[in-house]
């Protein structure tokens, strides 16, 4: 007997017995619908977290060299940091490592009054390289970028988040504007695309950028840096580099092994990973409960299966009679358990997809249907079909016909 | 068509003894007779007809249908030649509930290769006289029409032997008679037909007489050769 043959006659046998074939199915659908939320809502958690370290690193072609040693915790402010990592070592990092295509070189200041006229807010004041925003990935959403020139003349001019706008000038345009950070004026020459939300929460638009010379001499008087960006020229090789950078760092520091290193060097990407990981960790949990939910259904379809069997086994002997083999039975009661699994699988994915788009509009997050979900869960319904029948299967198979045909 | 030679049936019990229901039984049924096979309850008629109609394998002996031994045939492939050779008729119909007349009759194409030819179960429920019926539920056609969709599955394939095992054991007079009649034209037709059966009226249709007693044959003997078609007209009239 052909495929399409047996497909049609279980299709029909399912439909000849529409509330066992929908008990049938009901296991494996919520299991499936289950397994599809959980995953897709797992990944759209997983891709907005993304997303939100992205907005706060801009690219991830970089490693990050801050101050202090390995457990040092927290955001490093110029208040905070030991003062170690000096611009010479910035300047000695480009020129001598080969994978940095180029630096950039931070200086960070929380909880500094910054006011234009009797208007008054604190964002973090960073001192900047030409490059950063070019490093950063960051835009402008209006006026010019700090210049080199900017940076050599100690050009005290700034760019503004846009928060700093919002507090500052909510009904004006800033550019070419005088605001004071601790009292030394400094222009206006562009606002900062908004990035939004960091992957704590907070807003990434509460800054004022400035040439970090200027930082540097004519604001916090310090000659060290809070962190140096060094892009790479191989982002896959970011191990390699974090290597070469650290051992030049410890020899310009004096540094021997054992002792402890006085800076750290991170791969913003490996730090993401790490906690994605923790997340998806998690969304793996409950989505192996998922799957367990699964084979229960499973289970459901292998009992109903053995009582169907015994109800059908006139039906059996019939088709034996007339010149089915074990192997037609075989395949007739497989199919129907894969068919009426699939059935279950894909009623379970609809119900999953329609929960997934609710559960992501409800907590703003961007859908992301997990397609490979999706088509595991189709898969993954047939095969507990034909695993799940496969016992009952066999019964049928093996019903002596003329036993089955008697009374 | 059908030889037995030194055919055995030994079944045995749950506790382990052995149940002899055919002992050393040999035959031969030519194509395109009509056999009727009696004997008490118990003397081995259905273990026979399961034999000759390859659901069964015979302990000991040997089979030939057509020339061909079957009696080591796997399941396989008996249930090859039960598709292709063999239509079986029922005392208790045993049709598909919840299905309908033409969907019963349709069941032995899907076991041969092709496709179910749907016009053809169609014609054949025609030649039973159940053209109008085709799409009922057997649960709503009587046992007369039940049985004439039985006898309209076992032609579905075109069998050479239709095999009767008291096919008008549930059937009222009339409608035996009317099945009795049906099969008869079958034979006219050139099918051989077993048929088993306690009835005196329905044997006499048949053209040769088999007697089991205790799983021997005690008695084969021919039947008077008008005496069917008589009682035929009789009961037509
Ligand atoms: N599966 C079986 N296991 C054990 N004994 C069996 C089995 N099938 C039949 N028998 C026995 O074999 C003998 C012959 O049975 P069979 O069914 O062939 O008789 P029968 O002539 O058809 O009787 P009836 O007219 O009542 O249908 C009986 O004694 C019966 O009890
Ligand atoms: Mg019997």
């Amino acid at each position: 007997m052909n495929l399409t043959k047996t497909a049609k006659l279980a299709l029909l046998s399912l439909s000849r017995n529409r509330l066992r074939s929908f008990l049938m199915m009901l296991g494996v659908t919520v299991g499936i619908a289950s397994l599809t939320a959980l995953a897709s809502v797992g990944e759209a958690t997983k891709q907005e977290t993304m997303r939100r370290f992205k907005r706060m690193l801009g690219t991830f072609d970089m490693v990050i060299i801050e101050p202090g040693g390995a457990s040092t915790r927290g955001m490093p402010s110029l208040a905070t940091v030991e003062p170690v990592l000096k611009f010479a070592d910035a300047a000695a990092i480009a020129a001598e490592i080969p994978a940095v295509r180029q630096v950039s070189e931070m200086q960070f200041a929380l909880d500094l009054d910054v006011k234009y006229r009797d208007k008054t807010t604190s964002p973090s004041v960073i001192g900047v390289a030409a490059n950063y925003t070019a490093v950063r990935g960051e835009e402008l959403a209006a006026g010019s970028d700090i210049t080199p020139e900017d940076v050599a003349s100690l050009a005290r001019v700034a760019l503004i988040g846009a928060d700093v706008v919002t507090d500052l000038f909510p009904d004006q345009n800033p550019i070419g504007q005088t605001l004071r950070i601790a009292d030394v004026p400094f222009q206006i020459k562009g606002i900062l695309e908004s990035r939004g939300v960091g992957p704590g929460g907070a807003s990434m638009d509460n800054t004022i950028l400035i040439p970090v010379t200027t930082a540097s001499k004519r604001l916090f008087n310090r000659d060290y840096l809070t962190a140096v960006i060094a892009q790479l020229e191989d982002p896959t090789r970011a191990a390699s580099a974090i290597a070469d950078i650290s051992a030049l760092l410890r020899e310009r520091h004096g540094i021997i092994p054992p002792a402890e290193d006085d800076f750290r060097v991170s791969s913003p990407e490996a730090q993401v990973m790490q906690i994605t990981e923790v997340s998806s960790t998690l969304s793996k949990v409950l989505v192996g409960v998922a799957v367990i939910a699964t084979l229960i259904g499973g289970t459901v379809i292998m009992s109903l299966m053995l009582i169907a069997v015994s109800e059908r086994r006139r039906e059996i002997g019939i088709r034996r009679a007339v010149g089915a083999n074990r192997r037609d039975i075989m395949v007739q009661f497989l199919i129907e358990a894969a068919v009426v699994a699939l059935a279950g699988g894909i009623v379970g994915v609809l119900i999953g997809v329609g929960t997934t788009l609710v559960i992501t509009m409800l907590s703003d997050l961007a859908p992301a249907i997990m397609w490979t979900a999706v088509g595991g869960s189709v898969l993954l319904s047939v095969a507990i079909g034909l695993v799940f029948g496969l016992q009952p299967a066999w019964r049928a198979a093996n019903i002596d016909p003329i036993e089955a045909l008697r009374s | 068509m059908i030889e037995m030679q030194g055919i055995s049936r030994i079944y045995t019990r749950e506790d382990g003894t052995p149940v002899p229901a055919l002992r050393d039984v040999s035959f031969s049924i030519g194509r395109g007779e009509f056999v009727t096979v009696r004997g008490a309850s118990g003397s081995g008629k259905s273990s026979l007809l399961n034999i000759i109609g390859c659901l069964d394998t015979p302990t000991a002996g040997i089979y030939r249908l057509d020339g061909e031994d079957v009696s080591g045939y796997d399941d396989e492939q008996r249930s090859t030649i039960r598709c292709r050779k063999i239509g079986f008729v029922f005392q208790s119909f045993n049709l598909l509930p919840r299905t309908t007349a033409v969907e019963n009759v349709e069941i032995p194409a899907l076991y041969v290769g092709g496709r179910v030819d749907r016009d053809r179960a169609l014609d054949i429920l025609g030649r039973v006289g159940l053209a109008e019926r085709a799409g009922h539920f057997v649960s709503e056609l009587s046992g007369g029409e039940q049985q004439r969709v039985a006898i309209a599955r076992a032609l579905m394939n075109d069998a050479p032997l239709l095999l009767a095992d008291e096919p008008t054991g549930n059937l009222d007079s009339a409608a035996g008679e009317s099945i009795m009649r049906l099969l008869a034209d079958l034979h006219r037709e050139g099918r051989t037909i077993v048929l088993v059966t306690h009835d005196d009226s329905v044997a006499a249709w048949a053209q040769r007489e088999l007697l089991i007693r205790d799983g021997v044959i005690a008695s084969d003997r021919q039947l008077p050769p008008l005496h069917g078609r008589a009682a035929s007209v009789a009961a037509g009239a």
